[in-house]
């Protein structure tokens, strides 16, 4: 029994980091050493090694055949004069308050909506649910036949006498970014709506009692008990919709290509096509800095404002 | 106690063993050197990476392969992969510790850019037994320091092509000037018809070749080939002039033709729903066999007299890894790949409109076919295409560029001004 560590002239009661200069010798057991450092081995070959090589590689220029030059910042510099670099992170902005906004809104409300058991909820939580199961590139493909000339969407607008209004949807600047986030939309709603069930299910009901007895209104019962409670959830949820909003690549890839002429282009789709379709890894690796330092801001920044609400 | 004991010993030690497993792979690519393969015995198999995706042209290598293994020679085993993944993938292909064997590619400016990285293996004794190839095509499988390095095994053209039977009906005959082009395209828009299709959804280089012809035809093909190459800039005026002609046909251009790719455009083009078409003969590759009987083609017209005609027509081929495991295998197959027997075989089961590179080899015995190589071979100069004759990197700038111009002329200015200043960070980088 290696693990044990007690030393046999203490009390069981004792508590040796309280006395001063009186601490027990640090035995740890091999077995828990192993359980650290084996997955950190791990990790730190396929995560953290590639993760600093990334940071090195964007102080380059690296075309990926030769040797990687080193131009210091000069990367970062380049990104302040490229339009494209500008529009991509306008697109990214738009997107992380469009998707996630309104998939938090959508998937709040639909939640609210079916969080009461009754007959057939499950039919439509399940519906919700589906488009979750499907990959983003499926949905993908699905949403461009409707988008398609001559698409569902052409054909219901023709339908109800809204000719007018049909348009080349993803071809067209104006509408690309959007005709994206409908179906990026349409998928996260669902998977929202569950983490926020799931935080409705943990609400105490005495509390939705107490209130109605105090005369509260369902508006007032959501204002001040419901969202107040919910505030767990909705620290996963942001994490969830930063990272997803940020990482956001495959259905932009599959429906647009961050076309036309990079006017969908999100930082993912920029960074995909800087490093392989033009093979300039080292501005490239400079993209993926930036958007690694906007996740983690965003989300140390939503962090550290909770925390100081906590405490 | 002693069971969990066990349970949790064989638990580690399995830990253990995936913990090394994982970093076997990585002890196994660093450790390998770059050009050993040079030094290696022959192994009895090669790896041919193919890009050539489409049904009939997949089924062609298989085909060709399948011959070549009855030879006796090493085995040939075929991985083909999407033209698409396969663009981007291949730069990680030839830099890896163990790469495949023999590429299918592009000759010229594409397959140099890697010869001078010294990631292609030098062919030269193979060109020694393929004596009858036309100069041409020796210079373009020559790299800058002087190796042979691709084996050319079939070219094609580039054509306005069209339905025979819709020009008839049309009442309009193939235009040989820009004058009557233009003429042809009113006529075809008075029927209803969009004249001109185009396919730039999910392949928005098909917008090159039009950039490429307008310019061969303005300035001609040494210009053009300078600018791709960085020798020029793309906010010369020469370079505007070949936007303002291109406005004058911007009009009759399929709408819908900026939200499906080629293949779309193509069936729009055989369901008569566009007129002409300008595209390489490889859209044959996804056609119905039946319709092509009806499909004829026009060379693009002649702008200004006086510039010598060029035209597009790419050549694919083969190249191979310096590191090839087996070196002398794989120059017995391209010595192989590069007679007449085995092009054959390729242009007989694919769509048949790809053109042996071995003057000895057999082209289709179509009207179509004759018609092509007969331009090709009357042509002043031949270029090969956008990224052939710059840089699959190079490639994207444009892209973005005439896609932008077919949707907001008027922008021309700024547009070229965008395209060179991402040119410049291509050729920085």
């Amino acid at each position: 029994m290696t693990a044990t560590t007690v030393e046999p002239e203490s009390p069981p009661d004792a508590q040796p980091r309280s006395r001063s200069g009186e601490r027990r010798p640090w035995r740890v057991s091999p077995l828990i050493l192993a359980f650290v450092f084996v997955p950190f081995a791990v990790e730190a070959v396929w995560v953290f090694w590639p993760a600093l090589q990334g940071f090195w590689l964007s102080l380059t220029n690296w075309d990926g055949l030769s040797a990687p030059k080193f131009v210091g910042f000069g990367n970062f510099g380049d990104m302040f004069s490229d339009p494209i670099f500008k529009t991509a992170l306008k697109n990214t902005a738009i997107w992380l308050v469009l998707f996630g906004g309104l998939s938090v809104i959508g998937g709040f409300g639909m939640a609210m909506l079916l969080q009461k058991e009754r007959r057939g909820v499950g039919i439509y939580r399940a519906a919700l649910f589906t488009p979750v199961v499907f990959s983003l590139v499926v949905t993908a493909l699905i949403w461009r036949v409707f988008y398609q000339p001559d698409g569902l969407v052409d054909s219901v607008l023709r339908g109800i006498g809204l000719e007018s209004w049909i348009h080349p949807w993803l071809a067209d600047p104006d509408t690309a970014l959007y005709a994206v986030i409908l179906p990026a939309l349409w998928r996260q709603i669902g998977y929202v709506m569950v983490l926020y069930l799931a935080g409705l299910k943990a609400v105490d009901p005495a509390l939705y009692e107490a209130a109605r007895v105090d005369g509260a209104s369902a508006w007032q019962r959501t204002r001040y008990v419901t969202i107040p409670q919910l505030k767990g959830v909705n620290s996963v949820v942001l994490s969830v919709i930063v990272i997803d909003s940020l990482r956001s690549f495959d259905i932009v890839w599959s429906m647009t290509k961050g076309g036309p002429y990079h006017s969908s282009e999100l930082l993912s789709t920029y960074m995909y096509s800087t490093a392989f379709q033009s093979t300039q890894l080292g501005y490239a690796s400079a993209i993926a800095v930036v958007i690694f330092i906007l996740a983690l801001a965003v989300i140390l920044g939503y962090l550290i404002r909770a925390f100081r609400e906590e405490t | 106690m002693a069971g969990l004991a066990a349970d949790r010993r064989t638990f580690l030690k399995g830990l253990g063993v995936l913990g090394a497993a994982t970093l076997i792979p990585g002890c196994a690519t660093s450790t390998s050197s770059p050009g050993s393969g040079s030094s290696t015995g022959a192994t009895g198999s090669l790896s041919l990476q193919s890009n050539l995706s489409a049904e009939q042209a997949k089924a062609a290598m298989e085909k060709l392969v399948e011959a070549y293994n009855k030879t006796g020679g090493a085995t040939v085993k075929l991985n083909t992969v999407a033209s698409e993944i396969y663009r981007t993938q291949l730069p990680t292909y030839l830099t890896s510790a163990n790469p495949p064997d023999v590429y299918t590619w592009y000759a010229g400016s594409v397959a140099d850019s890697y010869a001078k990285k010294d990631l292609l293996l030098d062919i030269t004794s193979v060109w020694d037994t393929m004596g009858n190839y036309p100069e041409s095509m020796k210079t373009l499988s020559t790299s800058s320091n002087g190796q042979k390095i691709f084996v050319p095994t079939s070219y094609y053209w580039w054509g306005m092509f069209y339905r025979k039977s819709n020009f008839a009906k049309w009442g309009v005959t193939p235009p040989k000037t820009w004058d009557e082009f233009i003429a042809v395209c009113k006529t075809i828009q008075s029927k209803g018809v969009p004249p001109i299709g185009i396919g730039l959804g999910d392949t928005p280089w098909v917008a090159s070749a039009w950039f490429d012809y307008l310019n061969i035809r303005i300035n001609g093909a040494p210009f053009h080939r300078d600018l791709l190459a960085g020798r020029g800039r793309f906010d010369d005026p020469k370079v505007k002039a070949v936007f303002t002609k291109w406005q004058e046909a911007l009009p009759y251009f399929d709408p819908k033709g900026k939200s499906f790719p080629f293949q779309e455009a193509t069936s729009a083009l055989l369901g008569g729903k566009t007129g002409m078409f300008l595209i390489g003969t490889f859209f044959a590759d996804s056609a119905p066999k039946d319709a092509l009987d009806d499909i004829d083609f026009f060379q693009f017209p002649i702008i200004d007299p006086a510039v010598p005609v060029a035209e597009e027509a790419p050549t694919d081929g083969y190249f191979a890894s310096k590191k090839a495991k087996d070196p002398e295998g794989v120059k017995k197959f391209l010595t192989w790949a590069a007679t007449p027997e085995a092009q054959n075989i390729y242009v007989e089961s694919s769509s048949g409109t790809a053109i042996p590179a071995n003057p000895l080899g057999k082209s289709a015995d179509t009207a179509l076919v004759k018609k092509g190589k007969a331009m090709i071979e009357s042509a002043k100069e031949l270029t090969q295409f956008f990224n052939r004759d710059s840089s699959d990197a190079l490639q994207p700038t444009a892209d973005a560029a005439l896609t932008k111009f077919m949707d907001k002329p008027d922008q021309i200015d700024k547009i070229l001004k965008d395209w060179q200043a991402a040119a410049e960070k291509v050729f920085k980088a």
